[in-house]
Parts: C-alpha cells; structure tokens; sequence
C-alpha cells in the first residue's frame, strides 16, 4: 500500500513537472521563435528575429516568417517631398516615421532629369532641380528629356560663355557667365521666366576685356571654380578670367579673349606645386587648392596646383591620385591553397596625396584583386576586394569544374586520396580546395573570445548566437572533410626468409590497385610515411585553418593540428592502416 | 687714456643722478596720465566701445556669434550620424556610437534602409541644437546694444536652421527695432555659414542606396568624383561597415555605420536567417 501510494506519488510528481517543464519550454520556445520583426528592441527596421526582440508597442507587427515573405516589410521607395530625394529598399514604417511617403513602385516624383546649374549641372528629380537652383541663386532649368547623367553632364559643356555687360547704378558693369543666363531667360520646360536684368552677351569675352569698357580690370588674385580643376585669375568685379599664368599676369591680350585649357600653360602637365602656371589636371595629380605654407605659394596669388599624387608609399613606390594596389605583408604565402590564420588582404588607395589603407573582409571571405591599365604608355593600378567564392570547391569531383574561374576560386590538387567522411568513403583522383582557404572562427565560445568592441556590440543588438559552439562545431566540420584514410594489407611471404610482415597492394581503399597505393605504409618505420602526411596535411591546410598552420606572424600552434592514428582491421591477417584528420 | 678715463668719470656720475629725478617725475606723469584715462573709459564706456571697435552691425553680430556654434554643432553630428541622442540601432566604434544607415541581420543578403531621410534628420537635429543657441545670441546681441546706449525692442525669437548646397542657413525670426539717434527696423535676419555637408549627407544617401541594393560600395569613385573626399570604409570581423567621410578642405566629416551582404566566417548556414 505504502509503495502503491508512494509510486502514485511518484508519477504525480514527474506528470507536474512534465506539465510545468513543458509550460516554460513552450513559453521560451515562443520567445525564440525566428520571427520577423518589424521593428527590433535596438530600433532597426525590419529585421529576421527572434520574437523576444520584437516591438510589440506603438501598433508594430511580427509574423512567424522571414521579412522579405511579409506585408508589412515590403521593401518601396520613401520620397522626401522637402528635399525632393528618393531611398529605395526602404521598409514603410521607417519611411513614415521620418516624415516621407512610401510607395511600393519607384513614384512619378522620383523619375530623374537634367538640372542645368548656370555651368555645371546635375541629373536629380525636379524638386531637387528646384531647391538647388533657389540655393545657387539661379533660375530653375531643368529638362525632362535628358535621361542619363552622361547625357546630362555633356549638355552643359557645349554651352556659350563669355562677358555679360550690364549697367548698375549708373555703372557699366559685367558678369562672366553663360548666355542663357546672362539674357536672364531660362530654357526650363517647366519653369521659365525673365531675370533681374538682362545684358549683352560678348562670347568668348573677358569681363576685363578693354574694348567692353566696363569697370571689370585685371588683377593678380586667383580662385578655384567649383567643378573645375584649374587656378583661375579673378578680375577686380571678381568674376574669373583665364588660367593662372604668372607670364601673363599683365598681358592685356590674356585679359581679353577666353583661352581653352588646350591654350593655356603646360597643358599636358599635371603642374602640381607649379608656382607659376595654375593649368592643373586632376587625372594627372593636379588640383587647384589654396596655398599652405611660404614655400607652397604661387608668384600670384593665393591658389595653386596642388601635389595629388603619393610620393612614396608604404611600399617605397610612388602611385597616382586614384591608384589602388593590393598589400599582403602577413607571414607565409598566400594562393594555390595556402593562407596563414589570422591573415587578410589590404587594398591601399593614393588619395589626395595621402595612403589610404582599407582591410578586405575578415576571415578571408574577401581578396583583393589587382590589375594594371596602360595607355600611352602610363600605368594606373587599380584594385578591389573581390568576395572570394570557396564555398563549393570541395563539391567539385573533375579538375575543370573545379579551376572554372567565372564560378569559384578553387585549385586542383591531382593525385589519389581517399576521403572519409559522413556520406562514407570515396576514392579520389584529385581534390578541389578552395584557392584561398577561408578562415574559420574555431575558438567556438563567441562571447567570451570576441574582441571588446565586437562583444559590445553583439550585446547591444543581442546578437550574442543563441549556440556558441555553433562556430567551432562548423569548424570541425570544415577541416573534417580532410579526413584521409588509408587501408593497407600487411603479409608475409613464405620464402622471403623474414619475419616482418610487409605491405601489400590492394587500393587505397582496400580493393586492389597499384603498387604506388602502398605509400601510405613505410615497411620501415613499420608505420605512416611522413610523404603521405605531409600531401595530406596540405589538403587539410587547404580547407580552411585546419591543420599544421603557421598564423599571419609566422608562429607554429600549441598543437599539431592533425591527428595520425594507426588501428589494426582484422588482426589474424596482421592489417593495418592510417587514419589522417 | 687713464686720463680720460678720470675725466670722464664724474661726468657719468653727475648725469646719473639727473636722469634718476626726472625719472621719478616722468613716472608719476604717467601715472596720473593712466588714472585719468581709467575713469575717461569708466564714463564714457559706451561711446567709446562704439568708436573703438566701430559701429555695431546686427547681421554681422549674429554670423560671428553663431558660426562657431553652427561649426561645432555640425562636427558633433557628423561623429554620430546625425544624431545628438543615439540610444538605439547604432555601432559602438572607438568608444563613438555610430548609427546603422542601413542593416540586416544574418549573413548572405543586403540591407534595410533605416533612415531614409537622412538630409531632412540631420537638419531637423541640427535645427533643434542651434534654437536654443541663437536665442542666445539674440539676447547677446541685445545685451551689446544697450550697453552701447541703445535702446532695443525685440519681438518673439524663433529661427529656423537649413542645409543648403554649400552653405547652412539660419534664419533669425525676430522683428527688432534699435534706436539712438535714428530707428532702425529688422523683420529679422538670414544668416549663411559655408559647409559642405550637404555634399557629406548626400553621398552617404548614396553609399547607402548602393549597400542596399548591391550590398557594397567601391570608395575610389567617390574619392575619383569628389576631389575634396576622404572616405574610409573600415571592415569588422562581425559584417559591420564603418564609413568616414570627410572633406579635406573643410575638415567636416559624417561617420555612418551599415551591415550588408556580410560574410560569415565558414558557413554559418545555421545562422543565416537568425540575428
């Protein structure tokens, strides 16, 4: 009776506690549901979570999909009506929120036109066009029909320029400027009407011309025009004249007529750090800015070409304004298979006469790829991080597929190998790795071993993985696809005189083959030759940092990296063989 | 020459002493000099002040008075992405808190636009830190004037603050009459101080159009198209984009982060969908 009621008892207790387990289990099982949330608790948009993350307040929604599946986080165009801008990929809420208006489809608003912006122009929407020409002080020219930038950009260069002579309080005067704008008209298909003034148009003119007797006279002061490259000399009304020249300073001709870039000093030189010719070329590392320093300055002038170019590198070689170069300076090489732990690609820029370096993906999930352009016999070296795609080089059974360039960057590694893995074993007569083996985080215990500032950050957006071994269980996973096996039949011989049984051929997998299939076996040693650890060892690198790798400063790690194991199969034939992972 | 020495020796004595007396007279002439002009300032303080630093101009008062804060206030929200109180969805880099302009979680797919209007945010911020500050330089303005002797009415005070293409504008609502010897009458004042972070906001809107849509950006052809661009596009081990764009004339820079077609290291399939 006594153990009746006791296993009643018993039974009463586990039934609560399957009851409460199962209660709190579903609760949590809800909270970390994946969900999409429309609003997360860090107060991004749209974001895949899990449903303890979601804003449920302020009439936010969640759905028990991904967000590209949802309503809700259908990704339109937010219009800006005061600023006359357009955002794509934008979720509706974070458009409303801000004050825009959202639409699925790229609006009418949104469709882009020509804006011609006295001598420069810009290919925007017409409310743009409308505040950018308020904000110049200009009339509004835009044009509809124009509908590309190039298009846009080629319309304002063929426009006629040259001196505008009016009068103001009672004084013959002039502006430099074009000729649409100086008849104070615009060719606006939407908007059009008559300036301040109207004045006479001399193309071609300098303000300072003499023969337009204006009160416009030359000076020895300089600027630096929006959109232009060149030092240009400025009259005493402070319209611009012609290219800086300090030899033509007080040449009443150079005062007179526009002269081309092509008719001006040097025009086939950069003329950075020039002092007497301001002609600068921005593609050529020249680019008109103000003066630093005494040394620095032009014979006239506050402005002058400055130097773009980087001297030197870090590299000790000299690279032009814009040029880009790929930098590897971590320990060991790179390439056919091989990468250091820890090692990443650098892409550095030559900007403004300053090296700029920018670090290509972690993990090496990104290379930087480099190439060379010359014309006219002038070199430009450009460079880029390019993703880099091993992902399914070790699914590539056939050298071709394999090295296909346009899919993947993998290499091929011809021989025989022998892989062992979960699908079974299989025999190979070649192994695809990827060309650049990434990097794996195989250290497992994210929150513990991120850097401070990565820590941080996964707990502010609560991103700390809900498995942390999920990382060093995948890394097992990545280095254990070179897992080799080797199956040797060991015998001996009746009339050979020994006693030590000696390797017999029977396929790396144990059925048949050639001679060369016993190299795994040194009859010697009586044990794994090192040759064949050391070409399986080298696929095992290849796979990602796996193996006996040096990291990017050249050190060895605490342990070998692999693993050779030797276990006899069926004792009474004296077999062995070698396991390699 | 021990002659000489001799005879000139007392002469140097003699003219020694004579300076010495009218040293001490000189002194206090300069001191009474001192004391007098002292107590001339303390009386005439106010016309004086209008003599010596010129007459004062209220257009020219706001713009030095303002400028320096339009200046400060500008780099503050370029440090953080346009916002003076960052409490959510942002980066912390380098001990700065740097908003997500566009994010996804997970691996493998570009991000979501999260400020889409970043041009009207940053001024609307900007607007809100400068109200306060042009106040005070009204009441400043106010304050010079009547201890110039002028007598000044001023209406309500409101001003309103604008990015514009290379200029930020500030408008000085505040219908103001001055009075001395005439009255001078002001609706108030538009006051422009040149920055290029219009050109700043405008090519972060466009990094991230390009994040979004193609889940990168290539920083050279913005370096190539804006001769006056720094930009830095630094990458973090967790998918995060730190971008820096700064202009080299000006110094003003904007900070934005963005998390876009990241990688993860391996394959992280598992974690593909998850935050």
């Amino acid at each position: 009776m006594v153990n009746n009621n006791m296993i009643k008892f018993g039974f009463l207790l586990v039934l609560t506690f399957t009851i409460i387990m199962s209660v709190i289990g579903g609760v949590s099982a809800v909270d970390t549901q994946n969900v999409c949330c429309e609003k997360t608790t860090n107060g991004l948009f749209c974001q895949d979570s899990t449903a303890d993350k979601c804003v449920s307040s302020d009439g936010f929604r969640q759905a028990p999909t991904a967000c590209r599946s949802t309503s809700f986080c259908k990704l339109g165009t937010c219009y800006d009506s005061d600023k006359g801008t357009c955002a794509s990929n934008t979720p509706q809420r974070s458009c409303l929120e801000g004050g825009g208006t959202w639409s699925a489809t790229n609006p009418e608003q949104c469709s882009l036109g020509c804006c011609v912006l006295g001598d420069q122009a810009a290919f925007v929407t017409l409310v743009r066009c409308k505040q950018l020409s308020a904000d110049l002080g200009l009339l509004t020219n835009y044009n509809k029909g124009i509908t590309s930038e190039t298009q846009c950009v080629l319309s304002v260069q063929n426009q006629d320029k040259g001196a505008c002579v009016y009068e103001s309080d009672f004084e013959k005067t002039c502006k430099f400027t074009t000729r649409v704008e100086c008849s104070g008209t615009s060719s606006s298909t939407n908007a059009t009407g008559v300036g301040k003034s109207s004045g006479i148009f001399y193309k071609d003119k300098l303000c300072s011309a003499e023969e337009l007797g204006t009160n416009c006279k030359k000076t020895t002061q300089t600027t630096c025009l929006p959109g232009k490259d060149e030092v240009y000399f400025l009259d005493s009304c402070g319209n611009p004249a012609n290219i800086y020249d300090a030899g033509l300073a007080d040449k009443n001709e150079y005062w007179t007529n526009v002269k081309t870039k092509l008719e001006s000093c040097n025009p086939s030189d950069g003329n950075a750090g020039s002092k007497s010719c301001g002609n600068c070329n921005y593609l050529l590392g020249g680019y008109c800015r103000a003066s630093t320093g005494i040394a620095n300055r032009a014979t006239y002038g506050d402005n002058i070409c400055a130097n773009l170019n980087c001297a030197k590198t870090q590299n000790g070689k000299a690279y032009k304004h814009g040029e880009s170069w790929c930098v590897y300076t971590d320990s060991g090489s790179f390439g056919k298979g091989n990468a250091p732990v820890g090692s990443s690609f650098y892409k550095h820029i030559c900007i403004n006469g300053e090296e700029v370096v920018e670090q290509c993906a972690d993990y090496r999930q990104e290379e930087c790829i480099e190439d060379k352009i010359t014309s006219t016999g002038v070199t430009f070296s450009q460079a880029a991080c390019r993703v880099n795609r091993w992902q399914d080089c070790v699914a590539q059974m056939d050298e071709k597929a394999c090295t296909n360039a346009d899919r993947r960057d993998c290499v091929w590694k011809p021989g025989k190998y022998a892989v062992s893995n979960t699908a079974g074993s299989a025999e190979m007569i070649g192994v695809c790795v990827p060309k650049i083996p990434p990097g794996i985080k195989f250290w497992g215990d994210i929150a513990s071993a991120t850097t401070g500032a990565a820590t941080t950050q996964a707990q502010i957006l609560g991103q700390v993985a809900t498995a942390t071994n999920d990382y060093a269980d995948e890394a097992k996973a990545i280095c254990g696809q070179a897992t080799f096996k080797c199956t040797v039949t060991l015998s001996k011989g009746l009339f050979d005189g020994s006693n030590d049984a000696k390797c017999k051929d029977e396929g790396i997998l144990g059925n048949g083959g050639s001679e060369e299939d016993c190299d795994c076996w040194d009859d010697e040693k009586k044990g794994v030759k090192q040759s064949w650890i050391d070409k399986n060892s080298a696929i095992c690198m290849a796979m990602g940092d796996c193996g006996p790798k040096t990291n990017w400063l050249g050190s060895k790690g605490y342990t070998d990296g692999y693993k050779v194991s030797v276990a006899s199969v069926e004792e009474a034939k004296s077999s062995g063989g070698g396991l390699f992972g | 020459m021990s002659k000489n020495y001799k005879e000139g020796f007392p002469y140097f004595v003699g003219m020694k002493k004579g300076l010495k007396t009218k040293g001490q007279v000189g002194i206090f002439v300069i001191v009474a000099v001192v004391i007098v002009a002292i107590i001339l300032v303390i009386f005439l303080y106010p016309s004086l002040k209008s003599v010596v630093q010129g007459p004062l101009n209220p257009e020219s008062y706001l713009k030095d008075c303002i400028s320096p804060i339009v200046k400060t206030t500008i780099n503050e929200l370029g440090k953080h992405s346009g916002y003076s109180n960052l409490n959510e969805g942002y980066y912390v880099y380098d001990g700065e808190k740097i908003k997500y302009l566009c994010y996804v979680s997970g691996y493998y797919k570009t991000c979501v636009n999260q400020v889409p209007m970043l041009t009207s945010h940053f001024e609307k911020e900007l607007d809100s830190a400068l109200k306060p500050r042009a106040q005070e330089c009204v009441n400043a303005m106010v304050d010079e004037y009547k201890s110039r002797g002028y007598g000044v009415v001023v209406g309500a005070v409101s001003s309103e603050s604008s990015i514009m293409l290379n200029k930020i504008k500030i408008s000085f609502n505040s219908p103001m009459s001055i009075s001395k010897e005439g009255v001078q009458t002001y609706k108030g004042f538009d006051i422009y101080v040149d920055s290029q972070m219009s050109e700043l906001l405008s090519i972060a809107e466009n990094v991230v159009e390009y994040e979004s849509t193609l889940g990168d950006s290539e920083t050279t052809y913005y370096m190539s198209y804006y001769p006056n661009l720094r930009m830095e596009k630094i990458k973090l081990s967790d998918g995060t984009k730190v971008y820096k764009l700064s202009n080299i004339v000006t110094k003003e820079q904007f900070i934005f982060a963005s998390r876009s077609l990241s990688w993860p290291p391996g394959l992280a399939l598992d974690q593909a969908g998850k935050i």
